[in-house]
């Protein structure tokens, strides 16, 4: 018989509203045989006790329904952004706060490199935060005159390189390369803006592009969601379904060391059918590539607008702050018919809607969907949603959609937003998560990592305290109480990957994920709830302690 | 040598349903002997011709008249990149720009190493163009392409009444002042006007679209010019600058009075223009060629001629 393992802590939030709290849970064969007190567990027979949570505090393992796996990918080289970051091996990054940590951190990158040839890449830049400054090549060759640097920025569109990279790419006066930027006397200054520039540094770009296709990468992206507490995440439609690397996922995420499910949304982005009804049966063919850890052929994507911060979101009027507004990634008609080619084909459809035109469009279109095609139970899904307004959260609900909200602009962009692309009002309302709740919508948190880190307890904080980087209150009316915001990063995000029956809550018969935490969410104060340690996670009855703390 | 010689890229924009496919096709079908490359975003409805499809090699299809049709794949920089890598490149690259997408935008790509933008070529269906442009989601969006377009393609005219042509067309001047405006069948435009030709090909012919011969000589004039030697600089400039509205495209292989010894490359599409530097004439004789493709009334040779010489 199949041994019984029963793991006791100080306090297990089982986020099962029918027994919230218990303090011991068996498992046996992977999954949840019982929740309880140690008492309570004499009923299944013999078991082994496992006391390494004594200590701590454990809660469904974190789900998160909009991330993507090619962080890892950037891992591979030094980070330079402004904000902190926990590394895939556990190190606390921390953010460069000026432009002469940037120098700093990328010299120590430069010592460390042996072949005086090799590039020396990084990423993470963000120069919103130095006050106008920009990070071109007059800063970059402080780093090295000999040796090629490349940094890539934060916002993805963006790439600073040195001297010593545009000599060896040949970028001079002569280039007329649109996004190559000039100085007053037409010499280029080291910053590549879109990509017809950035491929004037066309080597070192791919020596990036194959790091970020690497399965390296998705072996980072799963400690990344370990070392965050997340044991369910979702690769969101960014990387490519091909038979190549629906293997490269197979081999990585099915290996038993891999402490995460993985949930990969379908898309065309990388290739693939463009008939939308070639499309969805390609998709939910991919189901027979799925197993316990890796999720393929339930979910798909579509892109219906770009970012707020990027300016490139569509908005209902009065738009931007100033006046513009943003742009449509597909056309409506060609959006109704993927949406009902993947809704016919049974998949729940996961939609890029950023302003609350595009909620619009989305919801408009849901509607026509679903008056052509009745489906029960679809959990078509608004994805950040940032700017929905009480309006559209009452129809979704009546489409019977979810909305998933990117909380974590609040903290990252919250600032910017309030003085720079929507104002105030807006700002306030941004990833109203009050509302969404007393409409009645079914709502859960996402990082979008990389845009943002992963991570629940970082999402739980954004939603409970709505605070910016600066220390700015942003609309303190849509805070939601800790027990919604722990639902919304754990069952209820799990409900819109299809999987609410399997993970997301402590109850027998579920996967036996934990999210294994040093303290008690409900006993700190709420400031705090993002800098709780993780201990690592439990996947299916296996411990994945976070790396720098060690196997006890 | 890539700077010598740079591909020339056009740009196919406008709204879905304008009528890009068709007059993928027509360009595809009527190639004009020059190696295309025709990079799509998708498959879809472009219907490649099996029996013309040579070879298959994963997302490219190679044609037995030499040209080739590719999607987007990861990335348009790096499929154009890949593009000046093949041991026959193209001789010219016709980008189908997404329905939503700014065509101006797209042309950045038309700036990468080895490259040069040869047009903006904008569709617009002459029977919905209009009422899309007051669509709540998408108007802005019509506006905006047709307004950074070289070259507008008024399509479909066959399925509207004069009146309305000539209604639409008005408003196609008001909304997108900077475009020139032809019309056309089912994208059936002269190729001489969609490419960059060679000045022996620049002729405007006929076209069978369906069953139909569209007779492209009624709707356009072009104007020849030859000379052995030298043109003056300066009055070739003068007489670019003063173009009637109605001049379409140009060319011409040029020996300016201020460089003798090399040849100068005329492009003209739209009201842009240059003047560029090609090759030295080495041991052949310097001559000057222009030619001009214009719609009917816009070419006064007489005038032309008499700035020349």
């Amino acid at each position: 018989m199949t041994e019984t393992t029963v793991f006791t802590a100080t306090k297990i939030i089982t986020m099962n509203d029918s027994q919230p709290e218990a303090s011991a849970v068996a498992v046996r064969g992977g999954r949840i045989l019982a929740v309880g007190s140690l008492d309570e567990m004499e009923a299944w027979g013999s078991f082994s006790i496992d006391n390494t949570f004594c200590d701590k505090v454990l809660l469904p393992g974190f789900v998160e329904a909009h991330s993507h796996s090619v962080v890892g990918g950037f891992w591979e080289y030094p980070y330079v952004g402004h904000f902190d970051r926990v590394a895939p091996d556990g190190r606390h990054i921390t953010g460069c706060r000026s432009i002469a940590a940037v120098i700093e951190r990328l010299r120590a990158a430069d010592a460390d490199l042996d072949d005086p040839e090799e590039p020396l890449i990084a990423w993470g830049l963000d120069p919103i935060y130095f006050s106008g400054e920009s990070v071109r090549a007059a800063t970059l060759d402080r780093v090295s005159t000999t040796r090629p640097v490349y940094v890539h920025h934060m916002s993805g569109h963006i790439v600073s390189v040195n001297t010593a990279l545009m000599r060896h790419e040949g970028i001079d006066a002569e280039s007329e390369t649109v996004g190559i930027v000039k100085d007053g006397s037409g010499q280029p200054v080291g910053e590549l803006q879109g990509m017809p520039a950035i491929m004037s540094v066309r080597s070192v770009f791919e020596r990036l592009w194959s790091s970020l296709n690497a399965s390296t990468a998705k072996w980072r992206f799963g400690h990344i969601a370990r070392n965050a507490g997340v044991t369910t995440a979702s690769e969101l439609g960014a990387a490519a379904v091909t038979p190549e690397a629906i293997r490269q996922w197979q081999l990585v995420v099915n290996d038993p060391a891999f402490p995460a499910r993985i949930v990969i949304a379908y898309s065309n982005r990388f290739g693939g059918p463009s008939d939308p009804a070639q499309m969805a049966a390609q998709a939910a063919r991919l189901a027979e590539h799925s197993s316990d850890k890796l999720r393929l052929g339930t979910i798909a994507k579509i892109w219906l607008d770009g970012s707020i911060q990027g300016f490139t979101a569509r908005l209902r009027w009065p738009y931007y702050l100033n006046g513009t507004n943003g742009l449509w990634y597909i056309a409506p008609e060609r959006f109704r018919e993927e949406l009902l080619a993947y809704h016919n084909a049974g998949l729940t459809v996961h939609v890029h809607a950023n302003g609350d035109e595009a909620t619009d469009l989305l919801l408009d279109t849901v509607e026509q969907v679903l008056l052509a095609s009745p489906r029960p139970d679809h959990r078509h899904t608004a994805q950040h949603n940032q700017l929905a307004s009480a309006d559209q959260f009452r129809r979704m609900a009546r489409l019977g959609m979810s909305a998933n909200m990117f909380i974590n602009h609040i903290y990252y962009w919250g600032d910017q937003h309030l003085t720079e692309t929507v104002g105030p009002e807006r700002a306030d309302r941004m990833n109203a998560l009050a509302t969404a709740k007393r409409t009645g919508v079914q709502f859960s948190m996402h990082s979008d990592e990389m845009v943002t880190p992963l991570g629940g307890l970082m999402l739980v904080w954004s939603a409970v305290n709505r605070v910016t980087a600066t220390g700015q209150v942003l609309g303190k009316q849509e805070r939601i109480s800790l027990h919604d915001a722990l639902r919304a990063v754990t069952v209820d995000a799990a409900y819109q990957l299809k999987m609410d029956h399997e993970v997301g809550t402590i109850e027998c018969g579920k996967w036996a994920d934990f999210a294994v935490l040093e303290a008690d969410p409900f006993a700190v104060d709420a400031m705090a709830l993002k800098d709780i340690p993780v201990w690592g996670v439990v996947l299916a009855g296996k411990l994945h302690p976070a790396d720098g703390r060690g196997r006890e | 040598m890539a700077k010598a010689h740079p591909i020339p890229v056009t740009v196919l924009g406008g709204y879905l349903g304008a009528g890009k496919t068709s007059l993928l096709n027509h360009l595809l079908r009527h190639n004009a002997g020059r190696r295309l490359a025709v990079i799509v975003n998708d498959f879809g409805s472009i219907n490649i011709d099996v029996a013309l499809v040579e070879s298959q090699e994963g997302d490219t299809f190679s044609l037995a008249n030499g040209c080739i049709c590719c999607t987007l794949g990861d990335d348009l920089a790096m499929t154009m990149t890949a593009l000046l890598k093949r041991t026959a490149p193209p001789e010219q690259i016709i980008i189908e720009a997404s329905g939503v997408a700014d065509p101006v935008r797209i042309a950045h790509y038309g700036t990468m190493p080895g490259y040069r933008l040869d047009a903006i070529v904008v569709l617009a269906d002459a029977e919905t163009v209009r009422q899309r442009s007051q669509d709540r989601y998408i108007g802005a969006t019509v506006h905006h392409q047709l307004l950074g377009a070289e070259l507008i393609v008024m399509n479909k005219v066959d399925l509207v009444s004069p009146a309305t042509c000539q209604a639409v067309r008005q408003w196609l001047g008001i909304v997108a002042p900077g475009a020139r405006i032809v019309e056309a069948v089912c994208g059936a435009i002269p190729l001489a006007l969609l490419l960059d030709l060679s000045l022996d090909r620049m002729a405007v012919t006929t076209d069978v679209v369906g069953d139909r011969l569209v007779d492209h000589r009624s709707s356009y004039e072009t104007w020849s010019f030859a000379k052995d030697g030298s043109l003056d600089g300066a009055r070739l400039r003068a007489l670019v600058e003063q173009l009637p509205e109605g001049i379409l495209r140009g060319k011409g292989i040029l020996t300016l009075s201020d460089a003798p010894t090399t040849r100068t490359i005329f492009q003209l599409v739209g009201r842009r223009w240059s003047l560029k530097q090609g090759e030295p004439w080495d041991d052949a004789l310097p001559s000057s060629q222009v030619v001009l493709i214009g719609l009917p009334g816009s070419i006064d040779a007489a005038a032309f001629e008499q700035a020349l010489q």
